[in-house]
């Protein structure tokens, strides 16, 4: 085997190998985040809605309010509550 | 008191990415000296990723390494929008599974590590602030707007909660009041439409604004306004909300529901399936519900804030149809918006928020113009010339018979290309610093003859491979445009910028028919000579020719690729189209003139 063919066989060897990597990472991600919705987000979600709780307002009764505005009130802070992120 | 000119003076740089249209800028005591997206430099449209290029631009732009910056600032607040996303699954639970799944790994690696990000890709050592998305919105309208005081309306899809914001600006400082928060979205619902009619999302909607003025218009008469209608409760103060259950875009990758495919009448449209009557009134209908949303909230907001000007921002501020109704509709004198109101324009808002608001210093800025992105000088473009050994100047002999050479002097150069455009060539434009924002501006335009009838649809194949319904813009000096068209007096800055559409005069919609859209409106872009005096000149001399000082400008690009930032992506650009020279500085290029690099540039256009 010449050495160009060497290197190509190698090259071929370390993308396949990294596509490999690339494939089995979404696997166990995949297997791994869709365990955290089940239990994390499900749960959370099933006891919340139980308990009556909604974290988004997705229903409209029209004529319910007189204005859909809500006070924000964001003005100027102090510099280190913008070293949060939040 | 004279400022000491020792001191150091304080850079800050503002970046926005990781949702759509990433971008840097940077302030040098309080002056943009530079701003630029990420999509212009790694030829990715509305690319995402970290600014990497953009912020390295900005720094070498003025000289500086990372270590003389001041400040940086991020243009949200990344765990708070984490908030509404884990709400969104939260809710939604279990129909949410797929967008968790696509969605959770970038935040886990790159959205809620921005510091880290920052650090080791920029070298940035100190603490990174984080503004408000909203807030960053309001800030890179009013903070760099002529007004000392004014109303400011942020519209967008959806920041971390927030979707609509109004508040006040006055001096240095500015207060959002009140806010309507997400799912409930002006921007999200014109989205979503988009998607409906098989355009892409947070890409395409200004097609959908282009597609409107075909349908019908008139709201007593148009059956898919009453329709969508009923999917928003549109109070009078302007505030809003929707019926969820017509939209999907809070738990899945696609935004109409199976009900509003049915009260539209059928499926989503096909990506690229043609458009009949029924898609333009669909079109028109969202059109016009989001022009009377806008039009109840910006009166009560008027009549909240008592202002008489009024600044704009987020990706709604960006439909120029309805910019050009303001003033008339709304009660409001003054009308401000910036050239990239979308979130592309963010890193100007956080990096003059933290200048302003944060450092209390006053305000002496006023963006007059969007010529912000990387420039090239004379020698760096012969020199690009030279090495690629493309033919140009000395000898150069136009098939017209019209001998060229290259430009001696900036007269010889405006001359020759108004001549060129005038004998209905295409013409490749790359002058001063690339524009920032979405709009060509006369940096990277692409110019031909609007009295040409076949102008729009050669553009439309030959050029840019784009729809046919889509219209071109007009550019005329600023000190023309009340003669050709009926805009507001006096007329809006933001015009500049070609956020404003208003009608042609009757008079001359038949002399440019290239620039006159179906309802007899154009997106102009007024020039003045201090923004531009090449592009001012050339129009003029345009006009010498033609009896009509107005040119068709379009972006420098090919659909579905960003504007062109260099003279390489500028001379690519040309050999892969239809367009026939290119002038760069005060140089001439034939597209004829150099076959071995043409290449055909159809097969590659997509959104």
């Amino acid at each position: 085997m010449s050495r160009g063919a060497a290197l190509a066989f190698l090259k071929g060897c370390r993308e396949g190998m990294h596509l490999f990597g690339q494939n089995i990472a979404l696997i166990i991600n995949t297997i791994l985040l869709t365990a955290v919705y089940v239990l994390g987000v499900g749960m959370t979600s099933l006891i919340a809605k139980m308990a009556g709780r909604h974290f988004l307002e997705t229903r409209m009764k029209k004529g319910e309010k007189e204005s859909y505005w809500k006070d924000l009130n964001l003005g100027k802070k102090a510099v280190d509550e913008h070293y949060r992120q939040f | 008191m004279a400022k000491d000119s020792t001191a150091k003076p304080v850079y800050i740089l503002g970046i926005s990415c990781y949702y759509h249209d990433a971008s840097a800028a940077l302030l040098k005591d309080g002056v943009v000296v530079a701003a630029a997206e990420e999509e212009r430099f790694t030829r990715k449209k509305h690319d995402t990723s970290f600014p990497l290029h953009a912020a390295r631009y900005c720094l070498e732009s003025q000289g500086i390494a990372i270590t003389d910056v001041s400040y940086v600032g991020f243009y949200e607040k990344p765990f708070l929008k984490m908030e509404r996303v884990l709400s969104q699954h939260l809710e939604m639970f279990p129909r949410s599974l797929k967008t968790f799944l696509s969605a959770v790994p970038s935040w886990i690696s790159e959205k809620l590590r921005v510091p880290k990000a920052i650090r080791r890709k920029l070298g940035y050592k100190k603490g990174v602030l984080f503004v408000e998305h909203h807030v960053a919105h309001a800030a890179s309208a009013f903070l760099v707007s002529p007004f000392s005081e004014a109303a400011i309306v942020t519209v967008d899809g959806v920041g971390e909660w927030t979707t609509t914001t109004y508040g006040v600006g006055r001096g240095n400082d500015l207060t959002l009041l009140k806010e309507i928060v997400f799912p409930h979205s002006i921007g999200l619902i014109y989205s979503t439409i988009t998607a409906y009619l098989g355009f892409s999302v947070n890409n395409s909607e200004y097609k959908v604004m282009g597609l409107a003025p075909y349908g019908n218009m008139n709201p007593d008469t148009n059956e898919y306004y009453h329709k969508l209608r009923r999917v928003v409760d549109i109070k009078e103060d302007g505030s809003y909300r929707l019926d969820m259950s017509y939209f999907t875009y809070h738990y899945a990758d696609r935004m109409p529901s199976g009900k509003l495919c049915a009260l539209l009448g059928g499926p989503a449209t096909k990506k690229g399936a043609e458009m009949t009557k029924r898609h333009q009134d669909i079109a028109a209908a969202v059109q016009l519900l989001t022009e009377e949303i806008l039009t109840k909230i910006l009166i009560h907001v008027r009549k909240e804030t008592k202002q008489e000007n009024i600044v704009l921002a987020g990706g709604v501020a960006l439909n120029s149809v309805y910019n050009g109704k303001i003033l008339r509709k709304t009660g409001f004198r003054r009308i401000w918006i910036q050239p990239n109101a979308s979130d592309g324009g963010t890193s100007i808002g956080v990096a003059s928020y933290i200048h302003h608001m944060l450092l209390g210093n006053k305000r002496g800025y006023v963006m007059r113009d969007a010529y912000l992105g990387p420039s090239f000088t004379t020698t760096e473009i012969k020199g690009f010339l030279d090495k690629r050994g493309i033919k140009y100047s000395e000898g150069f002999l136009d098939k017209r018979g019209i001998k060229y050479s290259e430009f001696k002097n900036e007269k010889e150069m405006i001359e020759n290309t108004a001549k060129l455009i005038y004998g209905n060539a295409v013409v490749g434009w790359l002058q001063l610093g690339m524009e920032y924002g979405p709009r060509a501006l006369g940096a990277r335009s692409i110019l031909a003859n609007p009295c040409n009838p076949e102008a729009k649809e050669l553009l439309n194949t030959k050029v840019k491979h784009r729809e046919k319904f889509r219209p071109f813009a007009p550019a005329v000096c600023e000190d023309d445009a009340l003669t050709y068209f009926d805009c507001d007096e006096p007329i809006p800055e933001p015009t500049d910028f070609m956020l404003m559409v208003y009608p042609v005069r009757k008079k001359w919609q038949k002399a440019i028919p290239s620039v006159t859209h179906v309802d007899g409106s154009g997106r102009l872009q007024t020039v003045r000579r201090e923004q531009n005096p090449r592009y001012y000149d050339l129009i003029k001399a345009f006009g010498k020719l033609s009896g009509v000082p107005i040119l068709i400008n379009t972006s420098f690009n090919i659909r579905g690729e960003p504007i062109v930032c260099t003279p390489h992506d500028a001379y690519k650009c040309m050999m892969g189209t239809g367009i026939d020279y290119l002038v760069m500085d005060r140089f001439l290029v034939c597209r004829e003139d150099n076959p071995k690099d043409m290449w055909d540039s159809e097969k590659y256009a997509e959104d």
